[in-house]
């Protein structure tokens, strides 16, 4: 009886939790595929662009996306969200060539070497990024001074 | 903490907005900016040859284009520099057009000082382009090529036949050289003045004459002398001096052995 009511607990806390990370995961993962199936024609200009190592970082993404929401309500949810954070801004730098974007064009015959400097905009994806690290950070603080504070009226 | 954690939520939302207009109104600007090149003119000038190629810019972005810089380095075949021409517009504001020139002035001294190679023999010239720019005062935008540009030789194949005497007097008699040449630059006639002097094989002058030449680009040249020479000096060997005095350039002697 015991068992029945503890399955249906986890059951009733769990089971959202897992539609919800599913929902999450598809719709982190769709933009991305659409994205990918626009620029393969585009894929030889950008020598520096693997799509399997791309995929990894979505990958890993969405595990830790999943893995944040899985665990909502601990202290891990905001470790989950500083890990999935720190996967997008390094795949910012990497998708943008560390800002240094350079590709070949063949146009009537010569090639025109393409040089475009994205520093600005990476710049401001790693604030993005780094103020995203930061609220997970104060959240976590946060958190955990509100459960020490909890405990402490518990034991009064 | 909640008002932080609030604030940063915001600042970062904001953020994102900013990054996805911008990115969304660059891509838009940059498909709006229109470049153009006219057709190249080639100006002779006493001392340079200037090619000026005609450049358009119509900014209907949304974002200024600042310190376009436009760099032609030409070199020729041996890859030594002939030529470095600059052109730079500060600023190109948004809903305005721009028409310049990238003038490229090669100067004649350093073409004629490698005249064998350029007057007789077609050749190619090496163009290193580089054209920067500051797209919405914010990124640096960079595009490099190289091309080739052919040098037609405006005394290509320059030749001269065999010699014939047309008899005058005892003393004299007048010398026939048949001259042939083709014009292959496509930049300019040869239009001007041959002076040609005939030299036995003891370096004795043996007359001169000067004839006019009027060649396009892109024909041919045959013609003939006639220089009324010294019977006594003849001795079937020697040399033939070709000075030239075109609009173009200026060149001579050009030596041609006959006999």
């Amino acid at each position: 009886m015991v068992e029945k009511g503890q399955i249906k607990t986890f059951a009733r806390k769990f089971v959202p939790r897992i539609f919800r990370a599913a929902l999450l995961a598809v719709v982190t993962y769709l933009p991305f595929f659409f994205l990918s199936s626009f620029t393969e024609p585009f894929q030889s200009f950008f020598p520096w662009y693997a799509p399997l190592t791309s995929m990894l970082f979505v990958t890993a993404f969405i595990i830790f996306l999943v893995a944040g929401v899985l665990t909502y309500g601990t202290i891990y949810q905001y470790v989950f969200g500083v890990a999935r954070t720190l996967v997008m801004m390094i795949f910012f730098i990497y998708v943008l060539n560390g800002g240094d974007v350079a590709l070949s064009v063949p146009i009537e015959g010569i090639t025109a070497n393409i040089t475009v400097d994205l520093r600005v905009i990476l710049a401001m994806l790693v604030l993005v990024c780094l103020l995203g690290i930061g609220k997970n950070v104060i959240q976590a603080i946060d958190f955990v001074s509100a459960k020490i504070e909890t405990e402490k009226e518990q034991l009064v | 903490m909640k008002y932080v954690v609030r604030a940063l939520g915001w600042a970062t939302k904001i953020l994102w907005i900013l990054i996805i207009v911008f990115l969304v109104t660059s891509v838009y600007s940059a498909m709006n900016v229109r470049i153009g090149f006219g057709d190249p003119q080639v100006v002779l000038s006493n001392e340079f040859v200037v090619i000026s190629i005609p450049l358009f810019i119509n900014n209907t972005g949304l974002y200024d284009l600042s310190e376009l810089n436009i760099t032609a380095d030409v070199m020729d075949h041996n890859q030594s520099l002939l030529s470095t021409s600059t052109t730079f517009v500060p600023l190109i504001p948004r809903g305005s057009s721009v028409e310049t020139a990238q003038n490229i002035s090669i100067s004649l001294d350093n073409i004629m000082s490698k005249a064998q190679i350029y007057l007789f023999n077609d050749t190619d010239f090496d163009v290193n382009m580089l054209a920067k720019l500051n797209f919405a005062h914010a990124i640096p935008f960079q595009v490099s090529t190289n091309m080739t540009i052919p040098w037609g030789a405006p005394l290509y194949n320059f030749s001269i036949g065999q010699i014939s005497y047309n008899y005058l007097n005892l003393t004299h008699q007048e010398a026939i050289i048949l001259i042939s040449f083709e014009n292959h630059s496509p930049y300019f006639g040869v239009n001007g003045t041959m002076q040609v002097e005939i030299y036995n094989d003891n370096n004795e002058p043996l007359g001169a004459s000067v004839s006019d030449l009027n060649v396009p680009s892109y024909s041919s040249y045959n013609g003939q002398v006639g220089i009324i020479v010294d019977l006594s000096k003849i001795t079937g060997r020697g040399e033939v001096h070709f000075y030239f005095e075109t609009s173009a350039f200026s060149f001579g002697p050009v030596v041609m052995p006959y006999g």
